[in-house]
């Protein structure tokens, strides 16, 4: 089984970062996983974006055309990947910057005050990792338990401080009730 | 009771056959080189980067661990010999246009970096190997065979002054012009080179020794005139000094 | 950014991988010059290598730069430089140099779009520069081509090891997408024996001759008996070290070839077509030269036909067509630049052949 995700957003949303906590998750499940960003020209413009893949098989391509699972954190990458999701995968976007339109019926959406949630948990920079809860509860993919190690991989020993805050964001994101989709 | 008052220093090699042309100063140059190797006492623990050009020939003369390098790169060469061999006394003798044209920028930053590096570099204000082009230091007006008018400033803009260049990177230690003209010069050469050397082994920084020297065959002069032109021409112009020494100021 | 050496498995860009693995695999000194899309290879080493205590030198070019690994190298350390296409056509030079001085350089070049300054995104146009050269005179570069970023390691340990083994200056050839993609990766120790550079390193001339690492031959005989020595060496190399993965190759009618990155959608390919029913095997060449030509030679007396697949305009397939020299047809198919066709495109162009 192979499949992957697009997280994207505005440069300094955090987005490459979340990508990265995404793909440790994976990692410490025991699976294989592919972490892929935009670079370059691509970056211009103010969205940013990354890919990740798992498997239980080898990893084999990135880059792909399509995706089941899009965390879009603003508007522009709301529009950029909406048609590159397969029928049944997921939208999860970022209400509170993203208007609540949904133009697909063969697709999920979950449509979530990611930025207004984060400012509550005390720092508005958290939306990324608050995303993360929603896709594990979405996705049903990865466990919090993994996302929680993947946090204390990623954060650098400098940063350790904010590890509690982060924690607080991916359970905030994981609480989220689906039933307000 | 006989006494020895000259030889072969040490530090050249037995049996090598001279390649150099006749009257041409890289002879003295080179010899220079190994009776300070001989008085440092340094030559199982130099290592030589080699030049192209005439100057290529070196590790024939010299019997110190030697490394040929591309043209213009020999101090790219001995920085990495050097970093990875802090111990070792590395040097390179090259050619002007090998250290201040096609190689200026691998000179100046090593000069810049302070790298604890020795460089000998001939300044004949011509490419010689070649047949007697014009290089970076030909003088104004002087007639090569890629300036056949003689240089001129429309064509081919200014010779470069290299030790002044070099004493103007804050790396330097020590940077001098000398000459080999007279026996008066060849001793002022040699302590300048020794210096040169000495700045490495202390760790104070780039050494470096500008020398002029002569090009009998692509003068066209003989010995003795190639000489008077090194006085007459080329030392108004690059006039020979310390222009750099950390040791004393 | 990698600690040194981990007993767990760590996510981690290709470019920190081999740079990790350089510095465990003892390379003693790093020198490069900045380019994307590896600037995180010299980014790592200024950091790691000051804090070991090893060398390190933000080079004032690249020309320098592969220049101070052939003076490192000739000491007998392990030295390394890192770039990418446009600025590694600098160091075609020193290449050569290094190859007729034989000395163990390892260069780390992760492509990007050519010719002229291109792009940065990935790509797989330098495997005429990396297994042709460009630069002077007979000579070839030993050329191992990563697919993963676990390879990224391992290939960065055998680098250095036949390097030193064969005297002579050995290209690890990413790009892009292995460059700067994350995977789980595991650590190691240096997996090979060290080499004795006793014999020929330059250490200065204690009790003994000095001894001379140069490449100018003046006399025509001489450099003719080099040049036997050095291919006589490099069919040594090609003996001993061709290196390929194959999988359904064996009553395969079609053989997909390809290398690098791209090879990954191209086993997807591979895997979809079988299971369509298509008798589709999949070739990957892991070092580009040595090339595995036998192997493939071998398998033109049973396929019908090879498909080379590449992001370029179609380099290696040249080498595919020379090895099974008018057999069967070898077709190509490729994208000039960018992440690799995806598998469901390598897909309906095989169908479509």
């Amino acid at each position: 089984m192979e499949r992957n995700f697009k997280i994207a957003g505005f440069g300094g949303q955090g987005v490459l970062l979340a990508g990265e906590v995404l793909a440790n998750a994976f990692m410490l499940a025991g699976l294989n996983v592919t972490w892929y960003p935009s670079y370059g020209a691509e970056m211009r413009g103010g969205t940013v974006n990354c890919e990740i893949v798992m498997s239980d098989e080898e990893v084999s391509e990135v880059n792909k055309s399509d995706t089941d699972f899009v965390v879009a954190l603003n508007q522009a990458s709301f529009d950029k990947f909406l048609a590159t999701i397969k029928k049944g995968g997921w939208m999860i976007a970022n209400s509170s910057l993203i208007k609540e339109i949904k133009t697909r019926a063969d697709i999920n959406y979950l449509f979530a005050p990611i930025s207004k949630l984060a400012e509550e948990v005390g720092n508005i920079k958290m939306a990324n990792i608050l995303a993360l809860g929603l896709v594990a509860k979405a996705s049903k993919l990865i466990s919090i338990e993994n996302l929680e190690k993947a946090l204390d991989n990623v954060i650098p020993t400098h940063r350790k401080n904010l590890l509690p805050l982060n924690i607080k964001a991916l359970k905030i994101g994981y609480e989220y009730d689906l039933l307000h989709v | 009771m006989a006494t020895q008052v000259f030889k072969i220093p040490e530090s050249l090699r037995d049996n090598v056959k001279y390649s150099f042309c006749p009257g041409c100063d890289h002879g003295v140059a080179v010899r220079l080189v190994a009776e300070v190797i001989d008085e440092l006492g340094i030559r199982e623990n130099s290592i030589l980067v080699a030049s192209i050009g005439c100057s290529v020939t070196t590790y024939d003369f010299l019997n110190v661990d030697s490394l040929e390098a591309p043209h213009g790169r020999a101090l790219a060469e001995a920085t990495g010999v050097k970093r990875a061999q802090p111990d070792k006394v590395v040097f390179t003798y090259q050619g002007d246009g090998d250290f201040a044209s096609i190689g200026l920028a691998e000179s100046m930053h090593s000069a810049l970096r302070g790298e604890k590096l020795t460089a000998i570099c001939i300044n004949n204000t011509t490419y010689g190997m070649t047949g007697g082009q014009l290089g970076p230091t030909t003088l104004l007006g002087q007639v090569t065979t890629t300036s056949p008018t003689g240089r001129n400033l429309e064509y081919y803009g200014y010779p470069i002054k290299i030790a002044e260049h070099i004493a103007l990177c804050d790396g330097t230690a020590f940077s001098a012009r000398v000459s080999l003209d007279s026996v008066a010069n060849i001793r002022k050469a040699k302590q300048a080179i020794k210096k040169a050397f000495e700045v490495q082994i202390h760790g104070l920084g780039f050494g470096f020794v500008e020398i002029l020297s002569t090009c009998p065959t692509n003068w066209k002069m003989t010995p003795d005139k190639a000489h008077t032109r090194v006085r007459e021409e080329m030392m108004p112009i690059f006039k020979p000094g310390i222009y750099k020494d950390i040791t004393i100021n | 950014m990698p600690e040194c050496l981990t007993n767990k498995k760590v996510l981690t860009k290709g470019n920190y991988a081999i740079a990790n693995a350089a510095v465990l695999a003892g390379c003693q000194c790093y020198f490069g010059y900045p380019i994307t899309p590896q600037s995180e290879i010299g980014e790592f080493m200024s950091g790691k290598m000051q804090e070991l205590k090893r060398a390190y030198v933000s080079a004032e070019s690249e020309l320098a730069a592969i220049n101070m690994v052939i003076g490192a190298t000739s000491t007998g350390v392990k030295a390394m430089t890192s770039s990418s296409s446009c600025a590694v056509a600098l160091m075609q030079e020193g290449l050569s140099y290094a190859t007729a001085d034989e000395l163990p350089v390892v260069l780390v070049s992760v492509m990007r779009g050519g010719p002229g300054l291109g792009n940065i995104y990935p790509s797989q146009g330098d495997y005429f520069q990396a297994t042709k050269g460009g630069g002077n005179g007979d000579y070839k570069l030993i050329v191992l081509a990563p697919s993963t970023v676990q390879e990224c390691v391992d290939l960065t340990y055998k680098a250095f090891y036949l390097a030193h083994k064969y005297k002579n200056p050995t290209v690890l050839l990413a790009d892009g997408l292995l460059g700067q993609m994350m995977e789980p990766v595991e650590f190691y120790d240096y997996p090979y024996p060290e080499i004795d550079n006793s014999k020929w390193a330059l250490t200065g001339a204690k009790g003994r001759d000095g001894r001379i690492i140069r490449s100018y031959a003046p006399l025509a005989d001489n450099q003719c008996v080099f040049l036997e020595k050095l291919f006589q060496k490099y069919k040594t190399i090609e003996e001993n070290e061709t290196e390929w993965e194959e999988i359904n190759t064996e009553d395969a009618d079609i053989v997909l070839v390809s290398f690098g990155s791209t090879s990954r959608n191209v086993k997807t390919a591979m895997k979809l077509l079988r299971e369509k029913g298509l008798k589709v095997g999949f070739f990957r060449p892991i070092t580009l030269f040595p090339f595995p030509t036998k192997r493939l030679a071998e398998l033109s007396k049973t396929a019908k036909k090879f498909v080379t697949v590449e992001v370029n305009m179609g380099q290696m397939v040249n080498d595919v067509r020379l090895a099974v020299n008018g057999a069967c047809p070898v077709e190509l198919i490729n994208k000039g630049v960018g992440a690799p066709p995806s598998a469901q495109e390598i897909v309906s162009r095989i169908e479509a052949l």
